[in-house]
């Protein structure tokens, strides 16, 4: 079976969860469609608002005691209060949540089940050797 | 806080209105806004942006908070207290992770058989036991200086 055609260098690169790929090998970089410079000038206009506001409440000659993020307030909301109204039981939810929180309880009261019951054992024998206690 | 509840996170968008609605809030393109898949996890209609630490962003230019390179109202990260400057870096290698990984796993498996076959099979010069002078030390280790000392000798001629 004929190989393929060799990989480019961007597959070559393999980026994955730890690197992501760099800017010199991304096809993206040198795509200078009339879609793509749209879409980046509609970020910038995006952007330029955010730091007008900014910069207005920053040079306020009567400036507020502390400028708010709301990206900030809604990031810390998102994570700390709304993980519960937005959360479902789901299998896979259901799953991890018994592999995550139930599963280390049951392991290891097996383990201390398992190492008591041996020490039982060798003390019923006589074979135990009793550490040494300061008290 | 005293933002009103349409400003903050809500649960997933399931109309186009509602996503529309959602990418304005988060101040991102209706294109750029893709949520996180509802599985049921709690992420709610928080944008689900690129996995890129804040190494990669560009240091020279002007950021409204230069140690975060975060401009203000700008979509956080989900993991952004992950992904900051002190923390993990996802910036691109010069030498591609897997390489690296294939040259790691074979450096440390290599180690590793060595010093386990040098535990099984271990290999030393070959050596006697120590010979003391002076009778084996008699009189050093307490023996009786009135008696006569049992002779030594670690010679043969």
């Amino acid at each position: 079976m004929a190989a393929g055609p060799p990989p480019t260098a961007a597959q070559a690169y393999r980026p994955n969860r730890f690197v992501s790929l760099p800017a010199e090998l991304d096809p993206e970089t040198y795509d200078l469609s009339p879609e793509k410079r749209r879409a980046e000038a509609e970020r910038l206009a995006i952007r330029a608002r955010l730091k007008r506001q900014y910069q207005l409440q920053l040079n306020n000659p009567n400036p507020p005691a502390i400028i708010e993020d709301p990206a900030l307030v809604r990031w810390a909301y998102a994570r700390s209060q709304n993980v519960y109204p937005t959360f479902r039981p789901t299998p896979k939810t259901s799953f991890l949540g018994a592999v995550f929180a139930i599963g280390p309880i049951l392991f290891w009261a097996a383990i201390f089940k398992a190492d008591r019951d041996r020490k039982e054992k060798l003390i019923q024998e006589g074979k135990y050797k009793r550490p040494f206690s300061v008290f | 806080s005293e933002m009103s509840k349409d400003l903050l996170p809500g649960p997933y968008p399931r109309t186009p209105e509602e996503r529309a609605a959602a990418a304005k809030k988060y101040n991102m393109r209706v294109e750029d806004y893709q949520p996180y898949p509802d599985d049921g996890f709690g992420y709610g209609d928080y944008p689900m942006l690129p996995n890129k630490s804040l190494h990669e962003r560009d240091p020279w230019y002007q950021w409204d908070q230069p140690d975060m390179r975060h401009n203000w109202g700008q979509p956080m990260h989900w993991d952004f207290d992950m992904y900051i400057r002190n923390r993990v870096d996802t910036s691109p290698t010069p030498v591609p992770w897997h390489i690296m990984r294939k040259h790691f796993l074979i450096f440390l498996s290599t180690m590793l058989i060595m010093f386990g076959l040098g535990e099984i099979y271990p290999s030393y010069r070959p050596v006697g036991p120590k010979q003391y002078p002076f009778n084996d030390l008699y009189l050093e280790k307490g023996g009786d200086p009135n008696k006569k000392q049992p002779v030594v000798t670690h010679y043969e001629i």
